[in-house]
């Protein structure tokens, strides 16, 4: 729990929770496990937000409670931990790659559970369901009823609809003001069934993007509502466990409940009056449980982690070797998913057969062929594939742990290629590979003058990225008798550029609510200015009241509105790009963490 | 270590020159006399940020969910800071803030005990005459009711006698069983009658018997 850490966390609760979670968070971050009445004390917030925004911190899975550490007496004890916080930075990446896997629906189904932190299967079905509906309408009602328009285009509008509604094609719809009367028995087929969503969460489940919360067993005391294991459900004394179970422990983790949901989504605007029976139906159907009370889901942030890094390592052998290489490594990669562990070295041994078998159809490739690709796989300095024996055509591995290293590896050379100039780098890139040299030596081995070598190494000895190892000659260390060795060390560098990752990432967050705040003036207004015209575009109003009230931002003020706008988007993605360096030296650090 | 060097002469320096390959020619650089400059420049500018469809995308769903996680109960707002001055906006203002709050009651079993919230409400008075009323109503303890709702009252309203109170505690007695909302109004009723004179109203004699008086003792001299 470093101190751009706990920063960075403060920014994002209070960018997504609001003050009163930051405060309590940032300071459940610094000062470790404390019970409630320590936080209240030593926080000054009064004792009803400070049990909502614990309450908030443990719907979403940032807090972890257990009973005290003095035995089963003790008040419950509230403990944070800045990893599961900093997640919120990788959210649109998760609901990214469920979109690319499994579309809309899944889309929806992950962002209503990053949202919410954990929900029954039931009413995430229903939300969705009921989101899926009012995006279908939308598209259909964005064409706006204002004036009628030629027969023709009314009469394409309308085949277009049907073609929709009876096929489900991911059309992308342009917001085009086209004016058409829109039927009404067209809107009405147009609901998200349950059914659908359903499935979309089961195939969430079985890849274990999805996992169920860990259950809760609330002993009879207020004060110990401890989880328990469902290994001991009889012992009266279980001894107090500081690590929460992971929900992995529990054997229905993966498990969809069977629940009874029949029925389609909601639409907001249903004044009609065919709607109102349709209505009476649903409101009956809400009122009846579903059969799965209880069970919580949560999102798998390991699963979706390894995923991302599979992607890694298949678009750097796509962009080091081939195409074709990068597929025979995704084949590998898919048929070990199931059996590897998320913590291990390397993947299972898989024959050359195998994977000839399995590569996809559309790749005609000849065996000899894809022998070869493995040969030079193996041969690649980058170490991604290993050859572990001989049997079965040759058995092959991906080793992960050195996949990512050398990952890790790529990412310091270029921080240090694009921050000192390639000159530097290949001082970086000599150090890394011969370990320890003198600076004569860097001087020769990396052709560069002594003068400039002198001042490269220098900068880099300043900025830690190089340390200096002395390796005396006498026991009294004399500098005229002491070697002087430049090293760099991977791991603590790698940490080191962790740190600096997220003090960037805090440092782009708060010039943006800077800038924000600078700025809010005319954000509100501009803000009410478009609540206006959109209150005058739906009652129907003449082009001159609308140009009327856009005219009441002047253009100085619109061009520093596209100016605040072009410089809170830049900063924005720049936070998610570096998030994507993040990643890569979270996870070389963890994979060293587990094997060492 | 330190008087070692400062003996030989200040040309002298305690580690050998040559290793850290300052030459006799140059000299060691300027010292700086203030601190340095905010923002440095910089020799290599940096890189582009990748732009394209997926950044614009990703761009988007992190604006849009921040978006939406503002408007959710998730979102808690700090209380209000106490206002110097009644102002006309706050009619309008006090409307926002409370809308999402309440909207979100968590699965109790998965959380411990302690953090259970009351249902917050506007009106302080009858949130604790709510939860009160389901344990005293059973036991008809007058002198214990009495006491605790006059108690109440007394913090949100102006003194009053015994007997009013009891009045109005048996009127609402009665209406006990019926839904919370129309007992809010009744509250909300009475004390908005309360409050706005400063008199008990059953003391109160209206004018109109007062002019029906006079009117029959025409004949009789008024002082």
């Amino acid at each position: 729990m470093t101190a751009q850490e706990v920063r960075l966390c403060g920014l994002l609760l209070r960018e997504h929770f609001g003050e009163v979670v930051e405060k309590v968070g940032t300071h459940l971050l610094r000062g470790g496990a404390q019970n409630l009445r320590i936080i209240i004390h030593e926080t000054g917030v009064p004792l009803d937000l400070v049990k909502k925004s614990l309450c908030v911190l443990v719907q979403h899975g940032a807090c972890v409670f257990s009973s005290g550490r003095k035995g089963a007496g003790s008040p419950t004890e509230y403990r944070t931990s800045c990893d599961r916080i900093l997640r919120i930075l990788r959210y649109p990446r998760y609901i990214y790659t469920t979109k690319t896997l499994y579309g809309d629906t899944g889309e929806l189904i992950i962002e209503e559970l990053l949202q919410r932190g954990h929900m029954t299967m039931s009413s995430t079905v229903k939300t969705v369901a009921d989101r899926l509906t009012q995006n279908m309408e939308g598209q259909y009602l964005s064409v706006c009823i204002n004036q009628g328009l030629s027969k023709l285009f009314s009469l394409f509008l309308k085949v277009f609809l049907v073609l929709r509604f009876l096929f489900f094609v991911e059309i992308e719809y342009d917001k085009e003001t086209a004016a058409v009367l829109i039927p009404p028995f067209l809107l009405e087929g147009l609901c998200m069934d349950y059914g659908e969503v359903s499935n979309a969460f089961s195939k969430l489940v079985e890849t274990h993007f999805l996992q169920r919360c860990p259950p809760m067993v609330a002993a009879g005391a207020a004060a110990s509502a401890a989880p328990a294991t469902p290994a001991t459900p009889g012992t009266p004394a279980a001894p107090v466990s500081t690590a929460p179970p992971s929900p992995e422990s529990f054997p229905d983790c993966y498990k969809v409940p069977h629940m009874t949901l029949v029925g389609r989504g909601k639409r907001q605007l249903c004044s009609e009056d065919g709607e109102d029976q349709r209505n009476a139906k649903r409101a009956k159907m809400d009122s009846q449980a579903h059969g799965d009370e209880g069970i919580c889901w949560q999102v798998n942030f390991e699963r979706f982690h390894l995923h991302f890094r599979d992607q890694a390592i298949i678009s750097a052998v796509a962009n080091k070797l081939d195409q074709t290489s990068s597929e025979i490594v995704r084949t590998m990669l898919r048929m070990s998913e199931v059996t590897t562990s998320p913590t291990a070295t390397c993947t299972k041994p898989l024959s050359a057969n195998e994977i000839f078998r399995s590569l996809p159809p559309s790749y005609n490739i000849a065996r000899p062929i894809v022998d070869q690709y493995l040969t030079l796989l193996v041969d690649d300095p980058m170490e991604f594939v290993g050859k572990a024996g001989e049997s079965g055509g040759g058995m092959y591995v991906v080793n992960l742990h050195r996949a990512l290293a050398n990952l890790a590896r790529a990412t310091l050379e270029s921080v240090v290629q694009e921050r000192f100039g390639s000159r530097s780098a290949r001082i970086f890139r000599l150090l890394l590979r011969k370990r320890h040299l003198e600076q004569k030596q860097v001087e020769d081995f990396a052709m560069i003058p002594a003068k400039e070598a002198k001042d490269m190494l220098y900068t880099l000895l300043a900025q830690n990225l190089v340390q200096l190892q002395e390796i005396p000659k006498t026991p009294d260390f004399a500098p005229s008798r002491t070697f002087y060795l430049y090293t760099v060390n991977q791991l603590p560098t790698a940490r080191m550029l962790l740190q600096n990752c997220y003090k960037t990432v805090a440092n782009l967050i708060e010039r943006r609510l800077f800038e924000s705040r600078e700025n809010k003036r005319l954000l509100e207004k501009s803000q009410r200015i478009e609540a206006i015209l959109a209150s005058l575009q739906a009652s129907g109003a003449e082009p001159e009241q609308l140009t009327e009230v856009e005219e009441m931002i002047t253009a100085t003020e619109k061009q520093q509105l596209e100016a605040l706008r072009l410089h809170i988007n830049k900063l924005d993605s720049a936070e998610n790009q570096v998030d994507e360096s993040i990643f890569l030296l979270e996870s070389y650090i963890n994979s060293t963490a587990s094997t060492s | 270590m330190a008087g070692r060097g400062g003996g030989r002469g200040r040309r002298m320096m305690s580690f050998s020159v040559e290793a850290v390959c300052i030459n006799r020619g140059e000299s060691l650089p300027p010292s700086i006399q203030q601190p340095t400059p905010l923002f440095p420049v910089m020799e290599q500018k940096p890189l582009p940020l990748t732009g394209g469809e997926e950044a614009e995308y990703l761009l988007a769903l992190k604006q849009e969910f921040r978006g939406a996680m503002k408007t959710l109960p998730f979102f808690i707002q700090p209380t209000a800071a106490k206002k110097d001055v009644e102002r006309y906006s706050d009619k309008y203002h006090s409307g926002e803030q409370t809308d999402g709050v309440t909207d979100w009651s968590p699965e109790w079993k998965r959380f411990p005990k302690e953090l259970r919230v009351k249902k917050p409400c506007r009106n302080g008075l009858s949130a604790v005459t709510r939860s009160d009323k389901p344990p005293l109503g059973q036991n008809n303890n007058n002198n214990k009711t009495d006491k605790e709702e006059v108690l109440l009252k007394l913090e949100t309203l102006q003194k009053k006698e015994e007997p009013s109170s009891e009045e109005e505690e048996e009127e609402e007695k009665k209406k006990k069983q019926e839904e919370e909302e129309a007992d809010g109004e009744e509250e909300y009723d009475e004390e908005e009658f309360e409050e706005e004179t400063d008199y008990i109203m059953s003391y109160f004699d209206n004018g109109e018997e007062f002019g029906g008086d006079s009117d029959g003792d025409m004949d009789e001299a008024v002082y």
